[in-house]
C-alpha cells in the first residue's frame, strides 16, 4: 500500500521534473543558438567588401569546437562565400519554410539544433544563408543523467517507503492487535472482564474506553436480564406447583361432580394470574425494546387522572380512604398506557394507605415535563428501597411474595409507560409521606 | 350463530368447538389456511375465528381472499404480540383481534359484540325474574320496591342486566362500564359486584346476581335449590 502510493507519487513528481527540465534545457539550448547566430549575423550585416569573407572564415574556424558540437555554414552560390561541408541535409533544410528546426547530421547520435537566415545578395555579397546548428547531445546527456538519477533515487524512495510504512504498521498496529486478541477473549461467562486500557496511544485508548463503556452496559443489562429471569421462573413456578398439585390430587381419587368443578375453578384463578402476569411481561419486554405509543394525543393529564380515580371509586370507599386531585398539564400522551400507570399508581398508594388518610395527586408541568406524583400517608420506606421499587418483582417486603393481589409488576409497568412517553420515574420517602409518581415529555 | 374456527393447534380448535357448540353455536373447524379459504367463501358464516398463523396459506392470505368477496366479520387470533401483526391484520380487514394467550369467556364476548353490531330496537325495561331495570328513568326496582343506586352501580347493573343469563368476565365488565381497556390488578369489579349484590340480593329471598369463579359474573333467575 505504501509502496503503491510512494510509486505513484514519486512517479508523477519525476514525470513533471524531467518535462520542466527539458524545457529549461530546450530553452538554454535556444538562447545558446541565438547568441552564436548573433554574433555571426551581426559581422555578414557590417560586411565591407568581399575580401573581409577570409577573414569570417577563419573566425568561424576558429569558433568551430573540435568535437564540432557547434557547426557554421555558409550557403551561396558565389564560391567564395560558401562554407563549411554542405552536406545534403542542411541543403534541404535551408529549402524549407522554418528557420528554426533539428536536424540529424551524419552519424552524430543527437541531431543538432539548427538555425539558418537568408541574406538576400546586396551591393557588398550575392545572397547567402548562414547556418548555425549546435549539437544537443550534451543536454541529452543532462537529461540522461538526470533520468537515470531520477530513477535511482524515486526506486530507492518507494523502497523506503514501503520500509517505512511496514514498520509503522506493524509497530502502530501492535497495541490494535492486543486489543482485538483481548475482545477475542470476552465471553459471556467473564462479564466483568474489560480491554485494558493504560499503554494504549490515545486515539486508541478513547476507543478502548468507549468500548468499555458499552460493556459496562451490556453487563448490567445482563445482570438485571439474569435476575429478572431467576424472578420470572421464581414467580411461574408458584402457581405451576399449584396447578399441578391440586390437579394431582383430585385425580388421585374418585370426585363427585361439585368437588371436581371447585378444582377447576381454582386452577382457572391460577391461570389467570399466569396470563395477566405473562401479557405484562410482554408488555415490558416490548416497552425495553423501544416500542413507542401508537396514538398520541395531547390533552388534560388532570382530566385523565381523574377517570382513573373514578374507576378506583369502589376501592376508595372501601378503603375508607380519599383522594384530591391538585394541578394540570397539557402532554401528548396515549390514554389508556397513561391511565394504566396512574391506576398502579393510585391501587398501591390506596392499599399502603390507613383508613381515614388523603391521597394527593398532583399533576404539575415543568420545563420539558408533566409530571405525576401521588403521595399518600404511609409508613417510611428505607432509602435502599425507594430506587429499586420499579425493578420488576421487586417488593419492600419480600415476605408478601405471594399476596395475591399483585404480582410486582405494577411500579415496573409505570416505568415502562414513563420511558414509552419520553418521561422518568421518581420516589421519595419523607416525613410519613410517600411520594411515588411518573413524568412525560411535553414536546412538541 | 354459525361460526367456523380455523386454529391449528388442535387442542386449542377441540376446546373452542366443544365451547362454543355448548354455547348454541354451530361450529365448523378448519386446521390449514387451504381448508379455511375453501370453508369461508362456500358458506355464509356469522363469523369467522381466524390464527393468524396457520400452515398452508396464512391467516392473513386467508382474509384477504374472502375479502375480496364478502364481508363475514372476522377475529383474528395471534400469538404475536406485536402492534405491526395487529395493524396489518386490522388493515386487511380483520374487525378485531385476540392475542393469545386470550381467555375463552373473552372470545365469546367479542364474538357476541361483534355479531350483535347491529342492535335491535332495545327494549327501556328489562326484567331479570323480579328485578325491573328501567333504562330510561334510570332506576331499578326489586318486588315493587325501589332500589337506591349510585351512577356506577346503575351502569354496572345496566350491562349485567343487557347480557343476563350470560357470564361477563371482569376484564368484558370493566371494559363495559368504566371504558377501561388496559389490564389491571386493581379488584374494582370485585368490590362492585360485591356492593351491587349487597343492594339487590341481600335484602331479597333470593339471588340474581351469581359469581362464577374463575370466568366471572352473571345475573340470571335461578330456581331455588
Amino acid at each position: 500500500m505504501f509502496a503503491m502510493a510512494a510509486l505513484l507519487v514519486l512517479s508523477l513528481l519525476g514525470y513533471a521534473l524531467d518535462k520542466e527540465l527539458a524545457t529549461v534545457l530546450r530553452r538554454q539550448q535556444i538562447e545558446q543558438l541565438d547568441t552564436k547566430f548573433r554574433d555571426i549575423d551581426y559581422v555578414i550585416e557590417r560586411l565591407r567588401g568581399p575580401e573581409q569573407w577570409e577573414r569570417i572564415h577563419a573566425k568561424l574556424d576558429a569558433l568551430t569546437p573540435p568535437d564540432r558540437s557547434t557547426q557554421y555554414w555558409i550557403l551561396s552560390d558565389d564560391p567564395q562565400i560558401r562554407y563549411g561541408n554542405a552536406l545534403a541535409e542542411i541543403v534541404s533544410f535551408s529549402q524549407g519554410a522554418r528557420n528554426v528546426g533539428e536536424l540529424r547530421i551524419g552519424d552524430r547520435p543527437e541531431p543538432m539544433l539548427i538555425r539558418s537566415a537568408y541574406f538576400p545578395a546586396s551591393a557588398r555579397h550575392a545572397a547567402l544563408r548562414f547556418i548555425v546548428g549546435i549539437d544537443s547531445e550534451s543536454y541529452a546527456r543532462t537529461r540522461r543523467d538526470f533520468r537515470s538519477v531520477l530513477f535511482a533515487s524515486g526506486t530507492g524512495g518507494v523502497l523506503l517507503f514501503a520500509l517505512i510504512g511496514y514498520l509503522i504498521t506493524h509497530w502502530g498496529l501492535v497495541p490494535l492487535k492486543r486489543l482485538s486478541r483481548e475482545a477475542h477473549e470476552l465471553s459471556p461467562s467473564m462479564l466483568s472482564q474489560r480491554l485494558v486500557v493504560a499503554r494504549l496511544p490515545a486515539e486508541l485508548s478513547d476507543l478502548a474506553q468507549s468500548f468499555n463503556g458499552a460493556l459496562d452496559r451490556l453487563e448490567a443489562a445482563y445482570a438485571q436480564l439474569e435476575t429478572f429471569n431467576a424472578d420470572v421462573t421464581h414467580e411461574l413456578r408458584t402457581p405451576l406447583t399449584n396447578l399441578i398439585g391440586q390437579t394431582q390430587v383430585a385425580l388421585s381419587r374418585e370426585r363427585s361432580a361439585t368437588e371436581l368443578v371447585e378444582v377447576l375453578q381454582s386452577n382457572l384463578e391460577d391461570l389467570e394470574r399466569l396470563r395477566a402476569m405473562i401479557n405484562d411481561m410482554l408488555f415490558l419486554a416490548r416497552a425495553s425494546l423501544g416500542e413507542r405509543p401508537q396514538q398520541l394525543l395531547r390533552t388534560s393529564l388532570a382530566a385523565e387522572v381523574e377517570k382513573a380515580v373514578e374507576f378506583l371509586d369502589f376501592l376508595t370507599e372501601e378503603a375508607s380512604v380519599s383522594v384530591r386531585v391538585q394541578g394540570d398539564a397539557q402532554a401528548p400522551i396515549e390514554i389508556s398506557l397513561f391511565q394504566r400507570a396512574v391506576t398502579n399508581l393510585l391501587h398501591n398508594a390506596i392499599r399502603h394507605s390507613p383508613a381515614g388518610s388523603e391521597i394527593l395527586v398532583e399533576v404539575s408541568a415543568e420545563e420539558r415535563q408533566a409530571r405525576v406524583s401521588v403521595s399518600n400517608p404511609g409508613p417510611a420506606i428505607p432509602p435502599e428501597h425507594l430506587g429499586r421499587l420499579f425493578d420488576r418483582f421487586y417488593r419492600v417486603d419480600m415476605a408478601r411474595t405471594n399476596s395475591g393481589e399483585s404480582h410486582g409488576l405494577g411500579l415496573a409497568i409505570v416505568k415502562a409507560v414513563a420511558a414509552m412517553h419520553a418521561g422518568s420515574v421518581f420516589a421519595a420517602s419523607r416525613g410519613g409521606i410517600t411520594t411515588v409518581g411518573f413524568s412525560v415529555a411535553i414536546g412538541a | 350463530m354459525k361460526i367456523l374456527v380455523v386454529e391449528d393447534e388442535l387442542k386449542i380448535a377441540d376446546y373452542l368447538y366443544k365451547g362454543l357448540t355448548e354455547q348454541g353455536c354451530s361450529v365448523d373447524l378448519a386446521h390449514n389456511g387451504l381448508d379455511a379459504r375453501h370453508l369461508a367463501l362456500e358458506i355464509d358464516y356469522d363469523v369467522i375465528v381466524l390464527d393468524q398463523m396457520l400452515p398452508g396459506l396464512d391467516g392473513l392470505a386467508v382474509l384477504q381472499s374472502l375479502r375480496a368477496v364478502k364481508d363475514t366479520p372476522v377475529i383474528m387470533l395471534t400469538a404475536r404480540d406485536r402492534i405491526e401483526d395487529r395493524v396489518k391484520g386490522l388493515r386487511a380487514g380483520a374487525d378485531d383481534y385476540l392475542i393469545k394467550p386470550f381467555s375463552f369467556m373473552e372470545l365469546l364476548a367479542r364474538l357476541q359484540a361483534l355479531t350483535r353490531r347491529v342492535r335491535k330496537h332495545e327494549a327501556t325495561q328489562i326484567r331479570v325474574g323480579d328485578l325491573v331495570v328501567d333504562l330510561l328513568a334510570r332506576k331499578a326496582f326489586r318486588d315493587g320496591s325501589r332500589i337506591d343506586l349510585t351512577a356506577k352501580e346503575f351502569a354496572l347493573l345496566t350491562v349485567l342486566a343487557r347480557h343476563q343469563g350470560q357470564i361477563l368476565s371482569k376484564t368484558a365488565i370493566a371494559e363495559m362500564v368504566w371504558e377501561v381497556n388496559y389490564d389491571t390488578n386493581a379488584n374494582v369489579v370485585e368490590v362492585a359486584i360485591k356492593r351491587l349484590r349487597a343492594k339487590i340480593d341481600a335484602p331479597f329471598h333470593s339471588g340474581l346476581l351469581h359469581t362464577v369463579r374463575g370466568m366471572g359474573y352473571v345475573l340470571e333467575e335461578r330456581p331455588a335449590r
